[in-house]
């Protein structure tokens, strides 16, 4: 029943009642990323880090000392269990959960940096990600309200009709919560130390709208 | 463009009120520049998702307001910490608070509310007791081991979830299980109130002061 040309075969299922995880090609490619890029934030040590001069030929090492640094890390670890999770999850609602989560940790990430420029742009693109908030849940209660259930597997292939508003609704809620690189670029602390967390906000906000993209197609 | 309504009768009336919130809502934030107001009013647009779930007027509803509330709340948290941060807001000293009642009321006050909470059980007695406790660490003094009452918390949280894992697996013994969910959501409700009792205006502002 799930031999959709977007999505591949399913792999595996898991039913919990009329929720079904599962795993396609495509999903699972998506979290195998996150999975990837979990590890790498886990494994990575940027408070020991080496600058190399520009047009000489020497290296500044230096290293940041502290708590600064291990929110950032655990926040971008969240990040990735959160992309991880929304890239499987069989549930639009959870779907959601997820979504916002990644915000969430984004926000975390930016915002653990002392600087009161990146601090005005965290908060900005906080409020955006709350606003975002009314589409994103409005959309998957409104898939509820119209076709009875939230599980994709079982809306897959367009056998229920899924009201156009209500994907609409969610592309512009993962729009809203997945905007992080944006306000990332304006902080400019792509290039601060800890650079290596700041991948995983564009790695997740990636993930989410390709999750997103195959959901709307699917349903 | 909605067509058949699983939800109740009045679905669609309710969302085309909470359009009309929305409208209203973005209106205020394109006028308002204020960073605290339009905090606020973030907080408002959380009501308003909610409610776009509410409407589901099922249990579902029920069950998936809770999660949403969670995750817009640890938002608007957050959001709130970054404002302060970013203003370089800290608490104004609380003053000198020599009350006679704080000093003789909470040993009374809190034994009583421990002692009901513990006839109560459960979550709502741990809420009861809970309050109990913070009301004590409020007004005395406290000498407490925080990592001590985290550990037991956790331990607490673990038995409550192995609690629901005999309710799967072995439902026969439910009223054992019933009885260590119980308790053990008291003991963590308990002292996660009792923590926030703990965390005084002068504490608070020593941990601003380093960030």
């Amino acid at each position: 029943m799930f031999d959709l040309p977007i999505e591949g075969p399913a792999l595996f299922s898991i039913p919990f009642g009329d929720i079904v995880d599962y795993a396609s090609p495509y999903t699972l490619i998506l979290f195998l990323f996150a999975a990837l890029f979990t590890a790498l934030a886990i494994l990575s040590r940027p408070e020991q880090h080496a600058d190399i001069i520009f047009g000489e030929d020497g290296v500044y090492t230096g290293r940041i000392p502290g708590p600064e640094n291990r929110f950032q890390r655990f926040m971008a670890i969240a990040c990735g269990l959160a992309a991880m999770g929304a890239t499987v999850s069989g549930d639009i609602f959870n779907f959601c959960i997820f979504t916002s989560m990644v915000g969430l940790t984004c926000i975390g990430i930016v915002a653990s940096s002392g600087n009161r420029h990146v601090l005005n742009a965290a908060f900005e693109y906080g409020i955006v990600t709350m606003i975002a908030m009314i589409p994103l849940f409005g959309g998957a209660a409104i898939v509820a309200a119209t076709t009875g259930t939230l599980s994709i597997w079982e809306l897959a292939g367009g056998a229920i009709a899924v009201p156009f508003v209500a994907k609409a609704f969610l592309v512009l809620g993962v729009m809203g919560e997945g905007m992080a690189p944006f306000y990332v670029a304006k902080a400019e602390i792509t290039r601060a130390q800890g650079a290596p967390y700041i991948l995983m906000i564009h790695v997740s906000s990636l993930l989410i709208f390709l999750r997103i993209i195959e959901i709307i197609i699917t349903i | 463009m909605i067509g058949e309504i699983m939800a109740g009768d009045h679905y669609l009336p309710g969302i085309a009120i909470i359009c009309v919130a929305i409208v209203i809502l973005m209106t205020t934030f394109f006028r308002e520049y204020d960073d605290l107001h339009r905090l606020i009013l973030t907080g408002c647009s959380e009501v308003v998702a909610l409610c776009i779930i509410a409407f589901l007027a099922t249990d579902l509803a029920e069950a998936l307001i809770l999660p949403g509330l969670v995750v817009s709340l640890a938002e608007l948290v957050a959001l709130s910490e970054i404002y302060i941060n970013k203003e370089g807001l800290g608490l104004v000293p609380a003053p000198d608070r020599t009350i006679e009642v704080f000093s003789s009321a909470p040993p009374i006050i809190a034994a009583i509310l421990v002692i009901y909470g513990i006839v109560l059980s459960g979550f709502t007695g741990g809420a009861v007791a809970g309050v109990g406790l913070l009301f004590y660490y409020l007004c005395l003094d406290h000498k407490e081991r925080f990592a001590l009452l985290e550990t037991v918390s956790g331990y607490a949280w673990v038995l409550w979830v192995f609690a629901f894992f005999i309710f799967m697996m072995l439902p026969a013994y439910w009223f054992f299980a019933v009885m260590m969910a119980g308790s053990a959501i008291f003991v963590k409700v308990t002292i996660k109130l009792a923590l926030i009792g703990t965390m005084k205006p002068d504490q608070l502002l020593e941990e601003t002061d380093h960030v």
